[in-house]
């Protein structure tokens, strides 16, 4: 216990200098929403994939592995290569150019200015200022049980400590403390996935050792997941079936594309200073994304090895049904005790670099985005106006911590990332390469994605439209397409990500309206693409 | 195959190293292309 306090507090004082060091540099409006523009390429690039990576990906989607196994690994494939080499490269170079051209400081402001529409950047504003409290909630309870469940303290008495600590820089230093933090919690992420890694598996006497034992252990995958369609841990899945449908409808299609258009990632595009910088981004993020997630997701399929091993049960008999205590679980029974100590520091890393980035994102939203452009305030104002909408965010972020049901807030993430890829890519994606989007044609994506999404989630992806149950009380039954015979494609449609419809209606709105809409003022548009020539 | 049972598992992660190999690369060989200098501090 001594071990885990004194590692903690010593983590929490470099996370304060660093903190302070924002709050330092930090002068005028540009510094608190974009860090000045002038930010580290290797900061920049651990601060993205130290927000992209929560506590969750470690934690939850670890223990999705111990159950489903090594097919995660298309998820890390993705990625690297959409998340980050597409990302970085295709859409964060003009996304860059094109906030500097129209002086843009917020993701739904860029998204307002490439259409001049105040609408486009009020709804983009609200939806994000909406939503980012349910998913930070999320990564609130999760930390919070965790410092429950090390240090003993009481899980509320957490909550609110957490929630302070981090209110006390994010508010005060904005971006350049989240920046800056997260290149340190991101540092720890790694360091603490080398020794997991390193440790699981010499464990089982190797590489190519320990897939093989693995792979031996098929006939030991539970009978219901074999039903569902699982044939073993490196086996993969039966394609058409409902487990096949979520892990690459779900996992790896709206986790993997749907990170393309996350207001808290794509703003720090804007934060560095030339092309240069997002080329060698490209470089740190690479290797940021191959360790984490990768490695939970090797971890925690390769956990039913050494469980079976030791203990002779697989992880999830080991968590007595519940996926979350995978990983947990792994830590304390095999991991050394140092370990141990060490692990919950770096799950303070994660959970506080995502945290720190959506109050960021929430409050910069609510302030720039809606307080400002609703109350007309002048630009001096804007600062202030920024720092209220983040303590705002941070506030709800505690409320809906205390008040939605677990269910919901467990579908929180998912949520975000369904609502934010089918409201924001095409109108974002288009926005940076065609000059024949229109205003009306991006407003009509951006509203008809979310709705399309919103729908989907409520009444026929089951784990959601089964949370929240609108579906149950306004029509009787869990999901609208409950009903259809067992097997069909249309029950099927209960496990299919809302992406994969939500994002094509986006897309089909988009263009088809932007060809039969007046165009934007030629003069706008060369405005728009003025830095894209250099 | 490297242990793994299926061709879908392995190639799900030789690609994944060979994903993060490509950034790598990019990374090196465009290390000083695309610099123009920090843009003009806006102040407000």
């Amino acid at each position: 216990m001594l071990t885990k306090v004194v590692i903690t507090v010593s983590y929490m004082l470099v996370v304060f200098y660093l903190g302070y060091r924002g709050w330092r540099d930090t002068k005028v409006a540009t510094d608190y929403m974009l860090a000045g523009r002038r930010m580290n390429p290797f900061v920049m690039a651990m601060s993205y994939g130290a927000t992209f990576i929560s506590t969750s990906a470690i934690i939850g989607f670890g223990g999705v592995a111990g159950l489903f196994g090594m097919p995660l690994m298309w998820l890390t494939f993705l990625n690297i290569i959409v998340g980050v080499l597409f990302a970085m490269t295709v859409i964060g170079k003009r996304t860059r150019r094109m906030g500097l051209a129209l002086d843009c400081l917020t993701f739904p402001e860029l998204l307002g200015r490439r259409y001049d529409s105040r609408f486009a950047q009020g709804f983009s504003g609200f939806i994000v200022f909406l939503f980012v409290p349910a998913y930070g909630a999320a990564v609130l309870i999760g930390i919070s049980r965790m410092i429950e469940v090390s240090l003993g303290l009481d899980f509320n008495v957490a909550l609110v400590g957490f929630t302070l600590i981090l209110a006390l820089y994010v508010i005060t230093g904005g971006l350049k403390a989240v920046m800056y933090t997260d290149a340190f919690q991101g540092a720890i992420m790694i360091v603490m996935m080398i020794i997991l890694a390193s440790f699981t598996y010499s464990k089982l006497g190797g590489v190519v050792d320990a897939h093989q034992t693995l792979s031996d252990m098929a006939h030991l995958m539970p009978a219901k997941l074999q039903k569902g369609g699982m044939l073993g841990w490196t086996q993969g899945i039966q394609p058409g079936t409902p487990i096949w449908l979520t892990v690459y409808t779900t996992i790896v299609y709206g986790v993997g594309v749907g990170v393309l258009a996350q207001p808290q990632l794509a703003v720090r595009f804007m934060t560095v200073a030339s092309d240069r910088e997002l080329n060698r981004a490209v470089l740190y993020g690479g290797l940021f994304i191959l360790f984490l997630p990768g490695v939970p997701y090797i971890v925690g399929a390769l956990s039913n090895a050494v469980f079976f091993e030791e203990f002779g049960k697989i992880s999830i008999a080991m968590a007595g049904g519940n996926f979350d205590k995978i990983i947990p679980l792994y830590i304390e029974k095999i991991m050394p005790d140092w370990f141990s100590a060490l692990f919950l520091m770096g799950m303070f890393a994660a959970a506080m670099s995502t945290l720190s980035s959506q109050y960021h994102v929430g409050g910069t939203s609510i302030g720039r985005d809606v307080f400002e452009k609703a109350l007309r305030l002048t630009n001096g104002q804007t600062f202030k106006a920024t720092q209220m909408g983040v303590a705002v965010t941070i506030f709800m972020t505690l409320i809906w911590a205390w008040v939605l049901p677990g269910g919901v807030i467990a579908r929180a993430t998912a949520f975000f990332f369904g609502l934010c890829g089918a409201a924001f890519l095409p109108a974002y994606f288009l926005g940076l390469y065609w000059k024949g989007m229109t205003r009306a044609g991006a407003v009509a994506s951006i509203v008809g994605g979310f709705a399309t999404s919103m729908l989907w989630l409520l009444f026929v992806h089951l784990k959601e439209a089964k949370a929240i149950g609108l579906s149950q009380a306004l029509f009787g039954q869990v999901t609208l397409v409950a009903d259809a015979a067992k097997g069909s494609w249309v029950w099927l449609l209960q496990w299919v990500d809302p992406n994969v419809v939500a994002l094509p209606v986006s897309i089909l709105l988009a263009v088809g309206i932007s060809l039969v809409t007046k165009p934007l003022d030629e003069e706008h548009i060369n405005l728009c693409w003025s830095k894209f020539e250099s | 195959m490297l242990g793994f049972a299926s061709l879908e598992v392995a190639l799900s992660f030789w690609l994944t190293l060979a994903a993060s190999g490509v950034c790598v690369v990019y990374g090196v060989v465009n290390w000083n292309k695309g610099g123009n200098g920090a843009p003009p501090r806006t102040e407000d």
